[in-house]
């Protein structure tokens, strides 16, 4: 028996190092491609895998964020019950396209979940996340009860001191935050650090008790996602964050990568502003959280790489 | 030739009974609305939903009735089949001699006072009484309350076992009453059948009261040949309906529900059914053979076209549209889902079988408790205390068997304003607290609720356009003050909502990044 399961070992480990040998061949020729550590790339003029590709790579690779066996958590904006092209949610080609990286990063497992504000089970299938998703090898996680979240410590957080924050996430070795880029009556716009409202339970708390500065202290959950994207490859910039019809969106091909939360919100919101006027004040949740030193919005301080295709 | 009859019958009614409890239980009725025809072809849905496409379905079950009896009750029933099981069942647990019927003589005047008491408010306009009379209508309350919810715990014990594939049902509203008016008629209904089969269907049903009367005139009827008859009794003990009087040789075909039992059971094939139309004239032209009929036959028909005159009123009523008030000013807090029409068209039609109720995607239709009066108990009133109604959905108004709901378009449904919002500014957050919140806009589909400028620190307060708003209560819902601010209050008669104003903008061309 014993000498069979070695056998059996051996010969799985034999195998699983064989196939552990070329993704490395290929993680060392993109990394020749990519020209040193970038802070933030903005990319522009694509559609969404092809703005990814390129996005990635400028930033080092996804090998980079995600190691192997580790499990991954892919955040996006599922929050309606909106097809694609309302831009409500976020864009289900790009969600795919992360999570196939991931795995061919080497994560053990991703999920993909996020705690909607329409009905969850109309969210998941009529944003096209869930199927997308699931045919790229994600796993999707259910969020729509409080039995799904854990409690959790914001030590920092002004107004927001704890928060239940999802178990997949808690569980998880690594997330990636996958907002879409939107107007929004409330916080006036919905990037990176507002998607937080999908990985915590009780939302309402965070209106009833200052929105903007509860934003902010979320975001100093110890838990950082490695990367935010923010698809803005289409963009709501009217009547957000829901929308009423699809005159509320423009196809805006755009996408932003960066570690830093701050400076991925600061980059997307002076990218809106070109459609649609948005001053960095009246979204006081980035300069909230730019003074917890979480990140800066001094895009100049930082390496960024543009590109156009 | 009635054994296969009977076989036949009996997969019938197992078939409908299960796809009627499927249409009331999530796990199918989430992925289909196959089940829902079933609850079509219910006699008193088919009654209230004449004129909203159920008239076919009237005509052929009066048919059905006017040429074999009552044998709706046995077959299409699903409360009669959970009679037919609990009786059943029961026998197995009780001596042999305490398993046999026994005839018993007609609760006549019973049956008519309850008859008239669910019917007579009918023609008023008021469908209070039959909705806790409604033999479909309280299968539907007990699918609903009991089996539903036992599912709901099934579900969530697979759910922990199998964390990552079953989900968790988060429990929606519970109203107790409605739970214990379906419990106690559930207790009501297996004791009576333990002990005396048929006897809520021949005593308290209306439905069966009023096929009955119908039956009186039908072509096949069973009876019993009086020379071929030994006197056996076999019939009489397994007529669950203990409508066969063998000292005179008759069947109460007024209380007959076709289970064929006795006439698979007669050895001598003495029981069978028997084309009566013919008969009927020869008996008319024999009055010697009327005479030794132990009950008068006139007497009999004179109740049933009474009966029938009533139903014909009810229907002239309903065709004509106007119906008389029943009480002065009735209380109407409750906002009624959408395709009510209006408060008065509910309360004219539900009989809260709660099919809409388990329908709700997002579990926010339940059983009224006061919100529209005591002729509006237990019929669906809208609650956002745990959701809202979704713009794109119409499921309750898909699957209302009755009419009470009429079917919407997704389009018409959009636009369909069952309530208009309050805003109060006081208890608003931005208003108390002087801090961003824009909750209520977040969830408004139609932009009723738009945020606008407010104060000198660059704070938004919502501005409310009623003449949009749909009252789908996203806002109430999601509004984080301790006494909400948007409040919907409910339109007695539902309106169309004007359409939100289309908002084309500007093409900005951008062809840098902005920063």
């Amino acid at each position: 028996m014993e000498r069979r399961n070695f056998l059996k070992a051996a010969l799985l480990g034999s195998i699983a190092g064989a196939v552990q040998l070329k993704p490395e061949n290929v993680f060392a020729r993109e990394s020749k491609e990519a020209p040193g550590q970038n802070d933030l790339v903005a990319v522009m003029g694509g559609e969404p895998e092809v703005m990814y590709k390129r996005g990635i790579a400028a930033m080092g690779g996804m090998k980079a964020f995600v190691k192997k066996g580790q499990k991954v958590v892919v955040k996006p904006n599922i929050g309606w019950d909106k097809k694609p092209e309302f831009a409500a949610n976020t864009n289900p080609q790009l969600v795919a396209a992360i999570v196939k990286d991931c795995l061919a990063a080497g994560a053990a497992e991703v999920v993909v979940f996020d705690h909607t504000c329409d009905e969850w089970q109309a969210c998941y299938k009529n944003s096209g996340i869930e199927a997308a998703a699931k045919a790229a090898g994600a796993k999707i996680a259910f969020a729509h009860d409080e039995k799904y979240y854990k409690e959790v410590d914001l030590p920092m957080g002004l107004r927001l001191k704890k928060a239940k924050i999802h178990e997949s996430i808690i569980e998880a070795d690594v997330w990636i935050n996958v907002p879409v880029l939107k107007n929004h009556g409330g916080a006036k716009m919905t990037m990176s650090m507002k998607n937080y409202m999908g990985i915590v339970w009780d939302r309402g708390y965070w209106h009833a008790n200052d929105l903007q500065q509860c934003i902010a202290d979320c975001a100093t959950y110890t838990k950082k996602p490695v990367l935010n994207i923010v698809d803005a490859y289409r963009i709501m910039t009217q009547n957000g964050p829901k929308g009423k019809t699809t005159n509320d969106v423009v196809l805006a091909k755009a996408l932003f990568i960066s570690s830093d939360i701050v400076a991925a919100d600061t980059a997307a919101l002076k990218f809106f502003n070109q459609f649609r006027e948005m001053k960095m004040e009246d979204v006081s949740h980035i300069g909230k959280a730019a003074k917890f030193n979480i990140g800066t919005t001094d895009l100049d301080s930082i390496k960024v790489e543009r590109i156009k295709i | 030739m009635y054994k296969f009859l009977k076989r036949g019958r009996v997969a019938v009614s197992i078939l409908i009974t299960v796809a009627v409890t499927l249409a009331f239980l999530f796990f199918s009725n989430r992925e289909t609305d196959l089940f829902n025809g079933f609850l079509k072809i219910q006699f008193v849905p088919a009654l209230l939903g004449v004129f909203t496409g159920s008239a076919i379905i009237l005509v052929l079950l009066t048919l059905l009735t006017l040429l074999f009896g009552r044998v709706y009750c046995s077959t299409i029933c699903p409360l009669g089949t959970l009679q037919d099981a609990t009786s059943r069942t029961a026998s197995l647990f009780k001596s042999k001699k305490s398993r046999r019927f026994k005839y018993s003589s007609p609760k006549n005047l019973m049956r008519y006072l309850i008859l008239g008491a669910a019917g007579i408010p009918l023609i008023f306009g008021s469908s209070a009484v039959i909705s806790f009379l409604d033999p479909y209508s309280n299968y539907g309350k007990i699918s609903s309350e009991i089996t539903g919810r036992l599912e709901q715990y099934v579900h969530n014990l697979l759910s922990t076992v199998f964390p990552d594939t079953i989900f968790f049902r988060s429990y929606s509203v519970f109203i107790a009453g409605s739970f214990i008016f379906a419990l106690a008629f559930l207790i009501l209904v297996l004791a009576m059948s333990a002990l005396r089969g048929r006897l809520y269907c021949n005593t308290i049903c209306p439905v069966g009261t009023l096929l009955g009367f119908i039956s009186r005139f039908s072509a096949f009827k069973p009876e019993i040949n009086r020379e071929s008859c030994n006197k056996c009794t076999l019939c009489v003990t397994n007529c669950k309906a203990e409508c066969i009087d063998l000292k005179n040789s008759t069947i109460d075909e007024s209380r007959c529900v076709g289970c064929l039992n006795c006439m698979t059971v007669c050895k001598k094939g003495a029981v069978t059914y028997k084309y009566s139309w013919k008969k009927r004239e020869e008996q008319n032209e024999v009055p010697a053979n009327a005479a030794s009929d132990p009950v008068p036959a006139s007497s009999g028909r004179r109740d049933a076209l009474i009966t029938l005159g009533l139903v014909g009123t009810f229907l002239a009523v309903k065709a004509v549209g106007k119906v008389a008030p029943l009480a002065a000013k009735p209380k109407k807090d409750g906002i009624a889902p959408p395709g009510a029409v209006s408060i008065d068209n509910l309360k004219s039609n539900c009989t809260a079988c709660q099919a809409c109720v388990t329908a709700c995607p997002n579990g926010i239709i339940k059983p009224a408790t006061g919100e529209y009066g005591t002729d509006g108990l237990l019929m669906p009133v809208l609650s956002f205390d745990k959701h809202f109604c979704g713009y794109d959905c119409n499921v309750c108004t898909q699957v209302c068997p009755n009419g009470a709901l009429i079917p919407l378009e997704i389009e018409e449904k959009r636009l369909t304003q069952i309530g208009k919002v309050r805003f109060n500014l006081k208890k608003c957050i931005v208003f108390t607290d002087k801090t961003d919140c824009g909750a209520c806009d977040e969830h408004c589909p139609t932009k009723a609720i738009t945020m606008i400028p407010w104060g000198e620190e660059g704070l938004f307060i919502p501005k409310v356009n009623r003449n949009i708003c749909i009252g789908c209560g996203g806002c109430e819902y999601v509004c984080p003050a301790k006494e909400k601010a948007m409040i919907v209050e409910p339109n007695e008669v539902h309106a169309i909502a004007q359409k939100p104003k289309e908002e084309k903008q500007e093409k900005v061309k951008v062809d840098e990044f902005g920063f």
